[in-house]
């Protein structure tokens, strides 16, 4: 498989106005990964994508995209499905004519029916758009951008007002997608989505990349938790590590050695008889590194 | 850009409201001036009936309905979705247009071809093609740039309100009183000059190298209406 990338940004500046939106941003995705693009509220991902997408044009800096500016689109659409925040369908048309017009304007070819039943919208297809439910909108955006199976996908937060159901099969036909070499590009507000399956995380936050990396290397930089309470009452022996202990008896202890802390603490409350109520420990997630952006 | 038409096509028959605006009014309107033409005539003559037949359509068969087209499929996002395809933004706007011009175009054919039938036929029928088409690109510019200048399509029954009313008054005027007073500012205003041209394409007795050159300012008034537009067009909603 190439390695030149899929996506370059170099340097981008977008202002609206006074607002200073996304500065110097740097960043590459590759082919074939799953590159997650996310931040807190403001941080510019979605000016960021729209430049991207080609449907905002950059203050300064350069993107391109399979080696050629997003503005081509005759180059570069054929290639990329888009599934927008927000849906833009017409309301007077019909699920099968909006899948098959939008569909064929990308300059792909596909089957609208096999769209249709991969997002399972076949018994809608004749409903018009405005019938739909709101994750039924979502389904028929995700059919729109997969339509005749692109190389570049993105998903500006796909699974948002999906039932569950519907979320695994999204990311059923993702997976399958990404078997077949393709690259996406994500944005969600479900840090686990992002935890489980990105293979790298570009972390914005007042329009610049705050983080960037895997998975482990975003949560290791951080603790580990373990968690429990102890019953209040009884004077409990000394802890065998650093914790801290509020008066309801909740004990947080915060350790880079999760697996040998854990046992050493197991060994402790076993020679001591110690009950270790509500018990929890794992690695750092997502949703820490978030927490941890405005410290 | 056919696809994206005749998606356009059934929205429009879909939506009874644009449906009776832009084609039910317009033709009740104009079947009126047919009936009625020989008291029309008589007011100005029957060049002026076409003329003011001419306005009343593409001002409001096309130029409102254009203009209430455009700012409903971006505020719905829609002109975002299309933008996200590989179709340039030029077969956007012709794909989104196409229907309203082709209906406008043979609405105005059907009614003034009945006018011909009714009372008696254009004198230069070539000449009143050259009108109509003039007349028909300068009401789609004028469209493009007010629909930069309104936001949902609510907005469209006022922000359309100062060309459709101008251009029939100022068909009416130029037909009622003729060019004989205040020529040159009858024939800049827009409407003006397509308005005279098209009263000497039906009613004849003027040379066509003079009615031609009637076609310099409607041609302007494109050139200025799609400059304004270029400026004023926007794709996406303001945030």
């Amino acid at each position: 498989m190439s390695t030149t990338p899929v996506i370059e940004v170099e340097q981008l500046n977008l202002t609206y106005g006074d607002f200073h939106a996304v500065k110097d941003l740097s960043f590459e995705v590759r082919p074939g990964e799953l590159y997650a693009l996310l931040g807190t509220n403001g941080a510019g991902k979605t000016s960021t994508l729209e430049v991207v997408e080609g449907h905002r044009r950059p203050t300064s800096g350069a993107v391109r995209v399979f080696g050629h500016s997003p503005d081509n689109r005759r180059a570069v659409r054929p290639r990329m499905g888009v599934m927008l925040q927000e849906s833009g369908f017409s309301p007077d048309l019909t699920v099968r004519e909006s899948v098959g017009l939008i569909g064929r304007l990308t300059g792909r070819t596909d089957d609208v029916d096999r769209v249709l039943d991969l997002v399972d919208l076949s018994s809608r297809a004749r409903r018009k758009v405005a019938q739909l439910s709101g994750g039924e909108k979502r389904r028929l955006d995700f059919a729109t951008a997969v339509y005749g199976t692109p190389e570049l996908i993105f998903l500006d937060e796909p699974t948002t007002g999906l039932d569950i159901q519907s979320r695994d099969a999204v990311w059923t036909s993702v997976d399958r997608l990404r078997e077949n070499g393709a690259t996406i590009v994500l944005t969600t507000h479900y840090l686990e989505e992002a935890q489980q399956r990105a293979d790298r995380i570009g972390l914005m936050h007042q329009g610049t990349l705050h983080r960037e990396g895997t998975v482990t290397e975003l949560t290791r930089t951080l603790p580990a938790v373990i968690r429990f309470t102890i019953p209040a009452p009884a004077p409990a022996p000394a802890l065998p590590l650093q914790a801290a202990v509020d008066v309801d008896g909740k004990v947080v202890i915060e350790t880079f050695e999760l697996q040998k802390d854990l046992h050493l603490l197991l060994g402790w409350a076993q020679d001591h008889a110690m009950d270790l109520r509500d018990l929890a420990a794992g690695p750092t997630r997502l949703d820490d590194v978030f927490r941890a952006i405005n410290n | 850009m056919l696809s994206i038409a005749s998606s356009e096509l059934i929205q429009i028959f879909r939506n009874r409201l644009v449906l009776i605006t832009s084609l039910i009014i317009p033709v009740v309107v104009s079947a009126y001036f047919v009936r009625q033409h020989d008291t029309f005539a008589g007011l100005g003559s029957l060049g002026y009936i076409a003329a003011i037949i001419l306005f009343t359509i593409t001002a409001f068969g096309l130029y409102t309905t254009a203009v209430t087209t455009l700012a409903s499929r971006r505020q719905n996002l829609f002109l975002k979705r299309l933008r996200s395809t590989a179709a340039t933004d030029t077969t956007i706007l012709a794909g989104l247009l196409l229907p309203v011009v082709v209906l406008a175009g043979v609405q105005v054919t059907a009614i003034l071809t009945a006018l011909a039938v009714v009372a008696s036929a254009p004198a230069n029928i070539a000449l009143l093609v050259v009108a109509t088409t003039a007349t028909l690109a300068m009401m789609i510019a004028l469209a493009l740039a007010t629909a930069g200048l309104t936001n949902s399509p609510e907005h469209a029954q006022v922000t359309t309100l100062p060309v459709s009313l101008g251009v029939i008054s100022v068909a009416s005027w130029v037909g009622i009183t003729g060019t004989e007073n205040l020529a040159a500012l009858k024939r800049l205003l827009p409407g003006g000059a397509a308005t005279e041209l098209t009263m000497n394409a039906w009613n004849g007795g003027v040379a066509v190298t003079d009615s031609l050159l009637l076609l310099a300012p409607t041609l302007g008034w494109v050139v200025v209406a799609v400059a304004l537009a270029t400026r004023l067009f926007r794709w996406e909603p303001r945030r």
